[in-house]
């Protein structure tokens, strides 16, 4: 049975099928975008928040600073409400040898990437606890991007240009006749059901799960390799731009101001299973040592929550494959005509977020061409539609809004400054969301309490508009609260002890969550990584 | 030279400073903060869950400690307290504070409503929860029993009470007898200030306490209310005129209660202030604001506390010592980002369970809020590896005990009590003895 017909269906709901649905409707062509979970849940989700100046890349590879350099400009401009301009700077802490620094300005001069070297009296009056014995400091034009409002505003602006988006969609089939694609077929996670999309061509762009996808489509030994990031969220913003340690790239090389935090990362571990990233102590011991080499004082600050991302790269035999950091992290397309003979497929991977629409660009190119369309990409003309005011986004805006209606509305969430009106507003335009699918687009439970306050409130609020029954709503705090705690319990130290316990006395001493109506314990409802046939699906019908 | 150092004005030390000013010691009474009664919801627990729900805690103290033998290294507080000091601490706090701040029996369990409508198994109450009573014993029916019809009403103004959530929840208990409550939700409107719409619960109990500004509540609980119904509200009525309930009760003319929500606590703060306020007549002398920055010793033997006041470091000369300042809520114990526990006033020896403090499940029984002191059945500090005293006149009370799940076992307040009671008893017959 046929459920939809389209031009294209894109497999992914990442920066990377975002930015291309995004292309392939403002060309004029008919697009479905599915996910297996919410939009930006995957990679881009679990991102530090980097919008590149370039700086990274100067030296090892300066086309790759160059593209950065330029996307930079157009993402500043297109997604004002997700980039914030914050600057960065490159710094040679104590710890870290002179002599890549030597090549910095003129590798970034090579690239047409701006940057000035700085003195460190100037650093420490932009970055007061910026470690008092570094050495050298270069400013570049490092902004800060919040990868889910980014892929949001690319899909709407896609759904403006007649896209359809279907998350908590689960592709496990790809139909072909003889040599050509015909249909994509998906499980439907939340309400059950199965549908088929025709379709002329399919964009795999299933991040670190690409292969399995190609799979589906008789295409196999697409091999990505899952390099496993860890990333910490230290409470307050310790810089108000982006600091890079000027080294060749390494673990923990970064602290990225992102809204009312600042982002420590990255590891670089090859994992064998996207689906399950763990967050090992040890890592977490390396980046706090890592930003102790950057911030005066790191150590004692607070970390409130870490998480874990695989970046999808594919396995290329010049280098090792257990070696994840050297392999090319340009974009990577693999052309199943070329490859398998098969006609309507391409399959993209790796690339950057900052990049993205550059990505986007090019793999539609290479779609159009085949598909014999002559159709001029025009993504960098317009701004998405969340983003049509004139300014970029700063982080006190929340604040800026608050001002103006504290008399008429209450504050869900203080940390985030999240007020009832956000939440019900998105709450009811998306009845089927989880809390977990709110908070990423509005920050709830994000900030120091992890949820030991506004949670309650918000389920509240799920029932008190209809949206959940009492025990719908519990369910949904029991799950909101453990998905916090995935976060939290690897890095728990110091005054984030201290809430959480405080948290514990609330959810379990003063409210007693365990003995509320419900399951105390229940399973995950939309588990992701799980084989569609499963029990688990099952279930859920 | 006083005789006793109380560090830490929650429960146990404030009753603790009462009892040994009562035996006619003289106390100083060092916090830093307001005590952690106020983050509490105004009950005094014993023991509510084993992990299955206790109707009858000193009963079921024996059982309860075998299983927590069996399952830890670590005694737990009662282990040390038994069943008599509970008993005597649990009395000892409800004579003093008499049956206006608190009602109920420590051999006997009853249930309570939550925020989220759960039955939360509790001794001791604030009078303004007693229509919320759902008994344990079938033998003997609570205020609220299968059949009794209840309506939950928020206030618009207060974000911490969700009428529809509690409601909901609530109708969906089944009742220890059998049977289940009927419940309905509504609303109500009260701005704790003139065009305020976020107030916090202390605000609008605040608002409560001005007799005037009651009856605008009045008016809109007697509109809404159906006959045989009984009311419930979130727990912010009134604050510090402890006749404000009883008042708005008698107004609305049908039975009604108040349900804990989160911090600030006011019927917390009730017990608070009233204790504090019987603390300072019995000229306990109150150090408020005031860090304990470590101690002085000798031989053994704790000489002072040195307090960090304007200026300069005070040390505050005693003939015993008490460290009732709360576990990791209050920053007494802390875990630093090496993973290493520490106690941060006098940096004692810490009792700490084998194996990973943090478990990756969210489930409670978290082993790291097990993390404490160890005391002998003195509530002496002792060193767990020797089972010796740290210092001779150091004793410790309440939550910087080790060996507790105080928030899942519902034991905070029963801990803090017993523990408290019996280290004062001890301190003042050692010192009447060292007169000697």
């Amino acid at each position: 049975m046929t459920d939809l017909s389209v031009d294209v269906v894109v497999i992914g709901g990442g920066a990377t099928g975002a930015g291309v649905a995004r292309d392939v409707a403002m060309r004029g062509l008919s697009v479905v975008l599915v996910d297996r979970a919410d939009l930006g849940q995957g990679t881009t989700g679990r991102y530090h928040g980097l919008l590149h100046s370039g700086g990274r890349y100067v030296i090892s590879d300066p086309e790759s600073a160059r593209e950065c350099a330029e996307e930079n400009a157009i993402i500043t401009r297109i997604h004002t409400d997700a980039v914030e301009q914050t600057g960065g700077l490159f710094v040679v802490t104590p710890e870290d040898s002179e002599e890549y620094s030597e090549g910095f300005m003129a590798g970034a001069a090579k690239a047409h990437m701006p940057a000035e070297e700085i003195t460190i009296a100037q650093a420490l009056s932009r970055e007061p606890r910026l470690h008092k014995g570094t050495k050298r400091a270069f400013a570049v034009l490092d902004g800060t991007v919040d990868g889910w409002a980014m892929v949001w505003g690319a899909v709407e602006s896609a759904k403006e240009h007649g896209a359809t988006v279907l998350t908590y969609h689960e592709v496990d089939r790809i139909h072909r006749v003889g040599d050509r694609v015909t249909a994509v077929e998906c499980v439907d996670r939340k309400a059950g059901g199965r549908i088929t999309i025709d379709c002329r061509f399919v964009i795999n762009a299933g991040g670190p799960w690409a292969g399995r996808i190609a799979g589906f489509a008789g295409c196999h030994d697409v091999d990505v390799v899952p390099g496993r990031g860890i990333m910490i969220a230290m409470n307050h913003r310790l810089v108000n731009s982006v600091v890079n340690r000027c080294i060749y790239p390494a673990d923990g090389d970064i602290l990225v101001p992102v809204h009312t935090v600042s982002i420590i990362g990255t590891t670089d571990v090859k994992a064998d299973d996207p689906d399950n990233l763990p967050i090992p102590r040890n890592e977490v011991q390396q980046m706090l040592d890592s930003g102790a080499a950057m911030i005066d004082g790191f150590r004692e600050a607070r970390a409130v929550h870490a998480w874990s991302g695989a970046r999808p790269l594919v396995k290329d035999n010049r280098v090792k494959a257990t070696d994840t950091r050297h392999m090319s992290r340009g974009m990577s397309v693999l052309d199943h005509l070329e490859r398998d003979d098969l006609h309507g497929l391409l399959t993209i991977t790796g690339g950057k977020l900052t990049t993205y629409r550059l990505m986007a660009k090019r793999i539609v190119d290479i779609m159009c061409e085949q598909l014999g369309e002559d159709r001029p990409c025009t993504t960098d003309q317009e701004p998405v539609p969340t983003s049509r005011k004139t300014h970029n986004y700063k982080v006190t805006h929340r604040l800026e809004e608050r001002d103006h209606q504290f008399q008429e509305d209450q504050i869900i969430c203080e940390c985030e400054l999240m007020s009832r009106q956000m939440f019900t507003e998105l709450a009811e335009e998306n009845p089927d969301a989880t809390l977990d699918d709110l908070r990423r687009r509005l920050r709830l439970g994000m900030g120091p309490c992890q949820g030991g306050f506004c949670s309650t409130r918000a389920a509240g609020l799920l029932c008190t508009n209809g949206i959940q029954d009492s025990a719908g709503a519990t369910l949904e705090l029991r799950e909101f609260m453990k998905h916090r705690w995935m976060g939290l319990w690897p890095i728990l130290a110091g005054a984030q002890v201290r809430q959480t316990a405080l948290d514990e006395w609330i959810m379990r001493g003063t409210l007693d969550i365990d003995h509320a109506p419900g399951d105390e314990n229940p399973p995950e409802r939309y588990p992701v990584g799980v084989p569609a046939d499963s029990e688990a699906v099952e279930v859920a019908r | 030279m006083r005789d006793v150092m109380v560090i830490g004005a929650g429960l146990s030390g404030l009753l603790a400073a009462i009892r040994l000013r009562q035996a006619g010691l003289s106390v100083a009474l060092v916090h830093k903060g307001r005590g952690g009664l106020q983050l509490g919801q105004g009950t005094v627990d014993v023991l509510g869950y084993r992990p299955q729900r206790v109707a009858r805690p000193l009963d079921e103290l024996d059982e309860f400690l075998a299983d927590q033998h069996r399952a830890s290294d670590i005694a737990h507080p009662y282990a040390h307290t038994g069943a008599d000091a509970i008993r005597e601490g649990v009395g000892y706090l409800a004579e003093l504070l008499g049956e206006d701040y608190l009602v109920g029996d420590a051999e006997v369990n009853v249930a309570l409503p939550t925020a989220v409508g759960a039955l939360r198994p509790t001794a001791y109450y604030p009078p303004s929860m007693a229509d919320g009573v759902v008994s344990l014993d079938p033998a003997k029916p609570g205020a609220l029993r299968a059949g009794s019809a209840v309506v939950v009403v928020g206030i618009r103004e207060f974000k911490d009470f969700t009428p529809e959530l509690i409601a909901g929840n609530l109708a969906l208990n089944d009742l220890p007898g059998g049977g289940r409550l009927e419940a309905r939700a509504d609303w109500v409107s009260f701005p704790a200030r003139d065009g305020e719409v976020d107030s916090t619960g202390l605000n609008i109990a605040r608002a409560l306490d001005d007799p005037a500004r009651r009856g605008a509540l009045v008016d809109q609980l007697k509109a809404l209310g159906r006959p045989g119904e009984t009311i419930a509200l979130p727990a912010v009525l009134g604050h510090e005129d402890p006749t404000a309930f009883a008042d708005l009760r008698s107004q609305v003319g049908s039975p009604l209660f108040e349900i804990p929500v989160p911090p600030p606590g006011v019927p917390g703060m009730r017990l608070n202030d009233r204790l504090t306020r019987i603390a300072k007549e019995a000229r306990v002398e109150v150090f408020l604001g005031s860090n304990v920055l470590g101690a002085d010793s000798a031989g053994g033997v704790l000489q002072a506390g040195v307090v960090g006041t304007t200026g300069h470091d005070t040390h505050l000369k005693a003939r015993a010592f008490l460290l009732a300042a709360g576990g990791f809520e209050s920053g007494t114990l802390e875990l630093d980002s090496y993973q290493k526990v520490s106690e941060t006033i006098l940096g004692l020896p810490l009792a700490i369970p084998a194996g990973e403090l943090i478990h990756d499940t969210w489930a409670g029984q978290q082993p790291l809020f097990s993390v404490g002191v160890a005391t002998n059945d003195d509530m002496v500090v002792v060193d767990p590896a020797t089972g010796e005293p740290v210092y001779s006149n150091l004793y410790a009370a309440g939550g910087v005990l080790a060996g507790a799940q105080r928030w899942d076992e519902k034991s905070g307040e029963g801990i803090a009590v017993a523990s408290a009671v019996r280290a004062a008893d001890a301190i003042i017959s050692n010192l009447a003895g060292g007169q000697r």
